[in-house]
């Protein structure tokens, strides 16, 4: 098992990270006044750990054998009938489901599952029917319809089941569903609570941590504690006794966007661009998410700007110079990049395929960049 | 093409013919075709050519036979009425110009004199010698629809002194004919059928000679004109071995005329199919002669010697206009001088709309050549996509700025281009019956190799119009989503978007020259980008050790490659983890060297 | 677990107005509907104004109070947005509501029971065009047994037809001072402590959405128990501390791109929801007086461009980072003037 599941928090209390979240959800079940619940916060900071102790808190270790089904639903859509195939994961007192993979009929499946759910609830030993627990994943990726028909059905079913909800951004979850859920904001683990688990993680591994060198895990973890354990991870596999300057290895995909970040700072033809479409192609293959590659993209390039820049720049320019250079790269090439990242990350979700829209922003790019070193260098 | 249409005056007579005539349609739907220039008697012994081979359905009931006979005779009548009212020669001559005009002798024909050479030479070689001493009796001639194929073969024929015999494909049997047949005791049989039997007899025992009791001697030529495809692997299989036993064991000198489709109208697996047949032909040693379109001026001279006759006299351009707008389709070419000669006071009983549009052209002074003239005579001019691709990619421009802006309106140096060298992209689009989704996605695989070097400006461009082509589009399938009947406004939009945008933002095209188009690999990238999703969807267990759903992406960015990283440096503790590393070969980058050059053919049917 | 204890009752629901005379803040609308209630005669009403301001409650409550609990399934027909509502169901769920007659008027336990259906389409702005002009003609139909309440945010997308046949009441937003009594009351009798501050924040952040009020009030107490604060009001209801926004917009008068980009980084990171971070950066903008008009404009096109691309879907981040970006820009342009 990878040690970011070895090391998951299985209770409230275990949880270190975020235990003034922990204790109030604990309060909330002990006192079994459960509203809807909506965690929202970026990818790796602990939504799904606290979510799975908060139902094992509720129904005791029973929440923990699950089975896995490739349930198809028939739902009666007015003038036809949809099957959908949907993949749950449920023990007796929860269903877990990403209703977005459903993709645009994503709204039948929020009131078809929540009815089937309320008619089968469990009977607790007093012989009173209990109530279900519903984790409903990326809910900011659901339609409007559906978010729109997921509120509906939490008020008409709200004595049924409770509903606990996931998602990265707020921002895409309706008004009327954020109001009618308590509200659970999960922010990021900063650098020092990522330190202490990864010391924590290798003290239960019996490893040697050289000082520095979890802190630098914790920096290039981008605030993402799943990130910096599964690295944490792939260090220990690439080299131990860990040295303090050890390289921490990149993903992959990180590693070959770099590659093609570089192949657009050395040159800006269509030539290029279209060999850059094939590494592109490469990554999509590979289910790198565009919005993804793209973030990625202009982070690299700015640290690319930077590096390959200083080092042309030395050679050539005078130390004031530089400074001047700088100040005008700030004040134009990074702007007009990250907006153009913007414009086309929004087009993207509008349109239907990404790689038009990557390679327009990749193209702009080069044409930026390339007005900017004839207009400094001549 | 032409068989459709024939197809359907079969369906439009057919309440005419109800009660049992149903074979005398059949016959009909032969005469139809009188557009081709068939000798008429070689004609009607083709047809006793057929009775042979339609004896085995009908020979159940003798009875049949006597009827089949009769439907012959008054089937003469019908035609020559119907022939009166298709035929839009009018009243005067109650004769098609095709078939009045129809070559008689070698040098008539309008096909190039080398390629009738080569055919006459092959017919030459397989009747003098004896019959042995060739490897094959089969030559395979296949060109474009009125190019003067089976011309070619008759002629010949005559010009040797040969008798031919035909095979045409039957029309297709109706299901209400079937019906009314099968009450009748008549068993059906499919076009399949009925080619094989002629086949397995004609191999078995040639042409027999009693069919033809005038004359035994005279050598004998089979054509078999439109080989009956159907539908379905199986059926192709059937044709394909009777085909080669035939091409193998047959004595009898046979031409096989098939016509090329254009490869992207055709319903792509007929084109397949008829391909795979080709092959099939010549693998088994079939000689096999290509027919190009016939030129502009080999059909101007055949133009203007019907005129001589006719004594119609045409000025040069019209008989250019004509030439041109055939599109290299000898038959066309003379159906539409038919029409266009045609003067008002010799139609004045008819009413169908072609002549009367023909009417309306002939207040047109005839000299003025303009769009609308050759779009009269033009035969359904369908460009092929690619065809259509390499215009846009190309960006053909005028040299010179013909469109001189006053200074009220104009546009600033870097927006203006020179006028286009073509027609409006949408009617070139029109005309390729270019679908918006795959006309984009091939711009888009294409055309970065059409650019200057050092045209970045341009490249970014490009990439933006069809960017927005794609929102364009996207947002036309949501609406297609949702209501079935969208008006697909939005799909012509989108693709004069992507088309403009890559005629615009190139503005500094490269010269022209020769460069193959690749089908989009966007779409096989497609294609296994969606079956890995699949298959790391079933994997999104190896997270939260089985008891959660992990978020998809969760998995593809991070614990797919961090166990990558971690499968690859073999470590033996690590039994609990999911199997991945077989499938991690799968996953492994697809080479990008492979620089794959795909002529399409393939893809081509995705869509 | 055990069954849900009553507790789990959504306050805004149990302490919900049950007669129309205690709607908050709404004295003219009141007076003219107790009117209505006295004669047991009313028109097709339309009520309009902001969420939160009392507007089902009042359609509720007058239901409520002409038929009385027995009768009021039988009489009332609720339906609202969320349900599927296209013009099928304007045809059909309304038509075979409406069909149905209702018995004369006769005073049944204490209620008026005038002889009518009350039909209440909430969230009627949410209609398509159609559907409503579907509802024209039934509306004239039936009009003898029916009456429809209509209760929408915006009246400009109610169809003039539609409108002009209703009597319009228009909802005001709360006041502060009437929120407050209304928290004070609530919060008394569920045995809560709120000081002034938390009060004044809590009246504040809700922006005289009284629904929203309560929503946060229990959500607080719920987390955070009987004494509540006002930074527990503010974790609560997913406002973004004043500091943070403060501090992003230093970053931008700085100039400085890489500090910008860490603070949106840290935004991103502490999971604040950037669409609420896009509607504070222009309470901060509209704010700053030292800003020229050109400036304040740029900005603020600027947002309005990002939320939307947000409600499209769009990356949080990369949108964050533009409009930061576009802000530095436009604060810039200023010193050099």
């Amino acid at each position: 098992m990878l040690w970011v599941d070895k090391y998951r928090p299985k209770t409230l209390d275990q949880i270190t990270v975020h235990q003034d979240v922990a204790q109030n959800l604990k309060k909330l079940v002990t006192e079994q006044d459960c509203p809807h619940l909506l965690f929202f916060g970026p990818s790796g900071s602990g939504k799904k750990t606290l979510v799975m102790a908060l139902i094992r808190q509720m129904f005791g270790a029973s929440a923990e054998k699950v089975k896995v089904e490739n349930k198809t639903w028939k739902v009666d859509a007015g003038t036809r009938n949809v099957e959908i195939e949907l993949t749950t994961i449920s023990s007796t007192n929860h269903v877990e489901l990403t209703p977005s993979d459903a993709g645009f009929q994503d709204r039948y499946i929020v009131q078809e599952i929540i009815k089937d759910m309320a008619k089968n609830r469990p009977i607790d030993s007093k012989g009173k029917r209990g109530h279900k627990v519903l984790v409903l994943n990326d809910v900011d990726k659901l339609s409007r319809e559906a978010q729109h028909s997921l509120r509906r059905t939490m008020e008409k079913y709200s004595s049924y089941c409770r509903l606990i909800l996931c998602c990265n951004s707020s921002s895409r979850v309706t008004e009327a569903i954020r109001s009618r859920c308590l509200n659970v904001r999960i922010n990021g683990p900063t650098d020092d609570q990522i330190v202490k688990v990864l010391e924590f993680i290798g003290k239960k591994e019996g490893l040697q941590l050289p000082s520095g060198f979890a802190s630098r895990i914790a920096e290039k973890s981008n605030r993402s504690l799943r990130r910096a354990i599964l690295s944490f991870e792939t260090c220990r596999v690439q080299q131990y006794p860990f040295v303090s300057n050890q390289a921490i290895p990149p993903m992959d995909w990180e590693e070959y966007i770099s590659e093609i970040a570089s192949d657009i700072m050395k040159e800006q033809s269509p030539k290029r661009l279209y060999q850059v479409r094939g590494k592109l192609y490469e990554l999509l293959v590979n289910c790198i998410p565009p919005e993804i590659i793209l973030k990625v993209i202009i982070l690299s390039q700015f640290l690319l700007i930077f590096s390959v820049l200083m080092c042309d720049l030395y050679y050539l320019v005078s130390q004031r110079l530089l400074y001047e250079l700088l100040k005008k790269l700030d004040a134009e090439l990074k702007h007009e990049v990250c907006h153009w990242a913007a414009y086309y990350e929004h087009r993207m979700r509008l349109g239907q395929k990404s790689i038009f829209h990557i390679e327009a922003f990749v193209a702009k790019f080069m044409s930026i960049y390339k007005s900017f070193l004839i207009s400094t260098f001549g | 093409m032409t068989k459709k249409e024939n197809n359907l005056v079969v369906l439009s007579s057919d309440e005419e013919y109800c009660g049992g005539r149903s074979s005398s349609s059949k016959r009909r739907y032969r005469k139809t075709k009188s557009q081709s220039p068939l000798p008429r008697k070689s004609t009607r012994q083709a047809k006793k050519a057929r009775l042979l081979g339609s004896r085995s359905c009908l020979h159940k009931d003798s009875r049949n036979v006597d009827e089949f006979n009769l439907f012959c005779e008054d089937f003469d009548q019908v035609f020559s009425t119907f022939k009166v009212s298709a035929g839009s020669g009018g009243i005067c001559r109650n004769e098609l110009w095709i078939d009045k005009y129809k070559p008689h002798s070698l040098e008539e024909l309008a096909v190039h004199k080398k390629k009738v050479d080569e055919v006459k030479v092959w017919f030459e070689d397989r009747l003098r010698t004896p019959k042995d001493a060739h490897g094959n009796n089969v030559l395979v001639i296949n060109g474009p629809s009125g190019v003067g194929k089976s011309a070619t073969v008759h002629v010949i024929a005559s010009h040797l002194g040969a008798k031919l015999c035909e095979w045409d494909t039957p029309t297709p049997v109706i299901w209400q004919e079937h019906l009314h047949n099968s009450s009748l005791g008549i068993q059906y049989t499919s076009k399949l059928d009925e080619f094989e039997n002629f086949i397995g007899r004609m191999r078995k025992y040639g042409v027999i000679p009693s069919c033809f009791p005038n004359d035994s001697k005279q050598p004998i030529i089979l054509l078999i004109d439109e080989l009956p495809l159907t539908n379905g692997k199986a059926a192709l299989k059937r044709l394909q071995n009777c085909l080669h036993l035939y091409v193998q064991s047959t004595q009898v000198p046979t031409a096989i005329v098939i016509t090329d489709c254009a490869k992207v109208e055709g319903t792509d697996l007929t084109v397949q199919y008829l391909e795979e047949l080709q092959l099939c032909l010549e693998d088994a040693g079939a000689c096999k002669v290509a027919f190009n379109p016939i030129t502009n001026n080999s059909i101007r001279k055949v133009i203007s010697r019907i005129c001589c006759q006719e004594q119609y006299s045409l000025a040069v351009e019209q008989i250019d206009a004509i030439a041109k707008s055939s599109g290299g389709d000898v038959r066309h070419a003379i159906m539409s001088l038919q029409l266009f000669c045609l003067k008002p006071s010799q139609i004045c009983s008819s009413s169908s709309s072609a002549l009367e549009s023909s009417k309306e052209n002939e207040e047109v002074p005839p000299t003025v050549v303009d769009d609308r003239f050759s779009f009269q005579f033009g035969r359904d001019e369908s460009l092929s996509l690619f065809h259509a691709l390499g215009k846009f990619l190309h960006n053909k421009r005028h040299t010179s700025n013909e469109l001189v802006l006053d200074g009220e309106f104009s546009v600033k140096e870097n927006l203006s281009r020179r006028p286009l060298n073509m027609d409006p992209p949408e009617k070139v689009l029109s005309q390729a019956h270019g679908q918006a989704r795959p006309i984009a996605d091939f711009l888009h695989e294409n055309v970065l190799d059409f650019m200057n070097e050092e045209a970045v400006d341009d490249a970014w461009a490009v990439a933006s119009y069809l960017g927005d082509a794609d929102t364009l589009l996207s947002s036309y399938e949501r609406m297609l989503a949702r209501h079935n009947d969208a008006e697909n406004i939005l799909h012509l939009a989108a693709a004069s978007v992507a088309v403009r945008g890559v005629l615009f933002g190139n503005s500094h095209p490269l010269s022209s020259r020769w460069h193959a188009i690749r089908g989009p690999k966007l779409w096989q990238i497609e294609g296994s980008s969606l079956s890995n999703k699949r298959e790391m969807v079933k994997q999104r267990f190896i997270a939260y050790g089985g008891i959660s759903l992990a978020d998809f992406s969760v998995v593809a960015t991070e614990y797919v490659p961090a166990l990558k990283w971690l499968g690859s440096s073999a470590s033996g503790d690590r039994e609990n983890l999911p199997v991945m590393s077989d499938e991690n070969t799968d996953f492994d980058l697809v080479n990008s060297g492979n620089g794959e050059s795909h002529t399409s053919d393939e893809e081509i049917e995705d869509w | 677990m055990a069954p849900l204890l009553q507790s789990s009752q959504p306050w805004v629901e149990k302490y919900r107005p049950k007669q129309v005379k205690d709607v908050a803040h709404q004295d003219e609308v009141v007076r003219v509907l107790t009117n209505t209630l006295e004669t047991s005669s009313c028109p097709h009403m339309l009520f309009y104004g902001p969420p939160g301001t009392g507007k089902t409650t009042t359609a509720l409550a007058i239901a409520h109070e002409l038929f009385g609990p027995e009768l009021y399934k039988s009489r009332v027909l609720e339906l609202n947005a969320s349900d599927d509502r296209g013009i099928n169901v304007v045809r059909t769920k309304i038509k075979d509501f409406a069909g149905v007659a209702v018995s004369s008027g006769q005073r049944q336990g204490g209620y008026p029971c005038p002889p009518f259906k009350i039909i209440i389409l909430d969230e009627a702005d949410s209609m398509t065009e159609d559907a409503q002009n579907a509802l024209r003609r039934t509306m004239e139909t039936h009009s003898k047994v029916t009456r429809f309440f209509f209760i929408c945010n915006y009246i400009s997308r109610i169809i003039e037809p539609l409108a002009s046949r209703c009597a319009k009441f228009r909802f005001k937003p709360l006041s502060e001072e009437v929120m407050g009594k209304r928290i004070l009351h609530i919060s008394n009798e569920e045995g809560l402590s709120l000081d002034e501050e938390a009060l004044s924040t809590l009246s504040s952040i809700s922006q005289g959405d009284l629904r929203r009020a309560i929503t946060y009030l229990q959500s607080a107490a719920r987390l955070f128990g009987s004494s509540i604060s006002s930074k527990d009001l503010i974790s609560v209801s997913g406002i973004i501390p004043r500091e943070v926004v403060d501090e992003l917009f230093a970053a931008c008068r700085s100039g400085n791109f890489d500090l910008a980009n860490k603070e949106v980084n840290n935004v991103i990171a502490e999971g604040y929801p950037v669409a609420q971070m896009l509607s504070q950066i222009f309470e901060v903008v509209i704010e700053a007086h030292d800003l020229q008009d050109e400036q304040t404009a740029k900005i603020c096109k600027k947002l309005a461009e990002a939320d939307k691309c947000l409600v499209d879907g769009a990356d949080e981040y990369l949108q964050l980072l533009d409009v930061v970006s576009q802000t530095m820009q436009a604060l810039s342009s200023s010193m050099q003037l």
